[in-house]
């Protein structure tokens, strides 16, 4: 034990400045045998240690400790201990050994899985990933378990804080493909669904060689929210979705292409009756109540086709073409549709009428034009990271080889405007 | 578990913060590993969702609630009823919710201004929403009788025509740059 016991004094001794800190981690790495095989007796060490000013050597004791097998009663006092290190910690140490960092949070996840208790697990994984990302454009591996442990605590709120960012850089695609897929679920808990369909069209159009589950579930629900948010789906993929997917994500959604079909009848009988008979199928996928949410999304749909006709009509009259029930029935439905924004009328209650509007959007109050500034904003930042990305992209080799090597597949005219051998 | 920002709260009526700071507090009790479930102020932190009309989070909040806490704790079933009433769009409804319970002390504050707040922003749905209304409508939208809905809207510039009862909405002018 006595190399430990140096270990201890050697964490304690060079946690000071940045350069004592590096110094510590090349030690660290070369004990990488002994923290295997002494893992099961490190634990006591760590009460000798401070997590916030030893952070790095903490991290590589917890990192061990963790990794070998426990029972279930250590398993909530380990939970305790990380989610405490990943409070106190300092960031700067965390980030010399990510791949350690991350470690101690997954298998703090799957332990927070096994107590069944996610909703421990929420504030200390959000705290976790910002620590380890250097910056908040960065996509961590950490990001998809929170949004996990989001949606099986139900704190679909807590969720959507980290949905906010622009994300710019992903190291792994498969956090990318769940962030997401998970994102947008969170989304649509929080009926932001203008944002769910962007997270689920990357999903649908991120580059993929092998078609992979989540695409395939992100594809049914892509089609549904479509459906509630835009009152349409185009079942053509954009330019930039990989064959792959543009293959083979319709095979594994018939039932939705279908339904997709039948909503566009405008018949709120017929939709009803085939979900009625699809049931099971959408049951089984989890999206019964997403396809619920399609069915009463089609009594707006149809109120809005409305306003394209007339200027003015009777609720009676907008009862019958749609299929509710009664004239005060849909005088509610206006109602509501005023209330979000989704229709500009106003209801006479006298003559039993409502009046359709024009939208009274100016584009002239302050908020607007603090909304189209911001938006130009960040389409100037976007730019720019394109313009970067192109230069880097013209300089790299691989491009450089493939530009090279189709030169000659071009048809002669394409890259010289001046031929250099004349027919006369 | 340290409910002085809270109670600051409540007393400084933010209501509008409620939500916020039950939130990260249950997040911060729950990951310490504490069983907090009997002790949580579940009807204040429902009433705090409404409040800022975020009636989702009210709704994953109910789904979280402990089966035992709904049983023995009528106030948060009364606090969960406003936020149905409210998912629904049940005009009226919200309006008799707030009123057939007897709220505690630390509740009243909340639920009061909420009460208003909501008699507000349902009267300027209905001048957004309608040129003309009966009495009796009204009366059960802003949750007042015949009489004092009348009144509330005349003194608000709408016009009444006794014969009808159908009372005109004032239009509000929008204000540009």
């Amino acid at each position: 034990m006595n190399s430990v016991a140096t270990l201890v004094a050697q964490i304690q001794g060079l946690s000071g400045s940045t350069s004592d800190v590096n110094q510590l981690h090349t030690i660290l790495k070369q004990f990488e045998d002994l923290f295997k095989s002494e893992s099961t007796r490190l634990a006591p060490l760590l009460t000798e240690l401070n997590p916030s000013i030893h952070s790095l050597g903490y991290l590589y004791i917890l990192e061990a400790c963790s990794s070998a097998p426990i029972s279930k009663e250590q398993a909530s006092e380990l939970v305790l201990s990380v989610a405490r290190f990943i409070d106190l910690s300092a960031a700067e140490q965390i980030r010399l050994a990510p791949d350690k960092f991350i470690s101690v949070c997954k298998r703090f996840k799957d332990q927070i899985m096994l107590l069944e208790d996610p909703m421990r697990g929420v504030a200390p994984m959000l705290t976790a990933l910002r620590k380890l990302q250097y910056s908040s454009v960065q996509l961590t591996t950490l990001h998809p378990d929170f949004l996990l442990l989001c949606l099986l605590a139900k704190c679909y709120k807590t969720g959507l804080s980290i949905l906010e960012d622009d994300i710019f850089e992903v190291d792994q695609p498969r956090d990318f493909f769940l962030y997401c897929y998970y994102g947008g679920m969170i989304c649509i808990g929080q009926k932001k669904f203008s944002k769910a369909l962007e997270l689920l069209h990357n999903v649908v159009t991120a580059p993929m060689s092998v078609l992979n589950a989540i695409a395939i579930e992100a594809y049914k629900k892509y089609i549904l929210v479509s459906l509630i948010h835009l009152g349409q789906f185009s079942i053509s993929f954009p330019k930039y979705t990989s064959s792959v997917a543009q293959r083979n994500l319709k095979n594994f959604s018939q039932p939705y292409l279908e339904l997709v079909n039948s909503y566009c009848t405008g018949k709120i009988s017929e939709l009803e009756s085939f979900v009625q008979a699809n049931n099971e199928k959408f049951e089984s996928d989890k999206n019964l109540g997403l396809v619920k949410q399609v069915v009463s999304s089609m009594y707006k749909r149809n109120i809005q086709r409305l306003t394209q006709t007339y200027l003015t009509l009777s609720l009676q009259d907008i009862a019958h073409t749609v299929q509710l029930n009664s004239a005060k029935e849909a005088e509610m439905h206006v109602l509501q549709m005023i209330q979000d924004g989704e229709i500009y009328a106003t209801i006479n209650q006298k003559d039993g009428m409502v009046r359709f509007l024009e939208d009274p959007e100016q584009y002239k109050t302050c908020e607007m034009i603090e909304r189209i500034d911001s938006s130009i904003q960040r389409m100037m930042v976007l730019s720019r990271k394109l313009t970067d990305m192109g230069e880097q992209l013209s300089c790299d080799p691989l491009y450089l080889g493939k530009v090279g090597r189709e030169r000659q597949r071009f048809d002669f005219d394409d890259f010289d405007t001046v031929p250099s051998k004349f027919t006369i | 578990m340290d409910f002085s920002a809270l109670n600051d709260t409540l007393a400084s009526k933010s209501y509008s913060q409620i939500a916020d700071i039950c939130d990260s507090l249950i997040l911060q009790v729950s990951s310490q590993g504490v069983a907090f479930q009997d002790e949580w102020p579940y009807a204040i932190h429902l009433l705090g969702h409404i409040y800022i009309n975020d009636i989702n989070s009210a709704r994953f909040l109910w789904k979280r609630i402990p089966l035992a806490v709904k049983e023995s704790q009528p106030e948060v079933l009364a606090a969960w009823k406003i936020g149905q009433k409210l998912w629904t769009r049940d005009y009226a409804g919200v309006h008799e919710a707030i009123r057939e319970f007897n709220w505690s002390p630390e509740a009243q504050g909340i639920v009061t201004s909420f009460s208003e707040l909501y008699t507000k922003r349902i009267f300027e749905l209905l001048v957004s929403a309608y040129s003309t209304i009966s009495t009796h409508d009204t009366a059960l939208f802003l949750g007042l009788n015949a009489s004092d809905a009348a009144n509330y809207a005349l003194e608000r510039g709408w016009t009444l025509d006794h014969a009808s009862k159908m009372l005109t909405v004032k239009k509000q002018v929008r204000s540009a740059l």
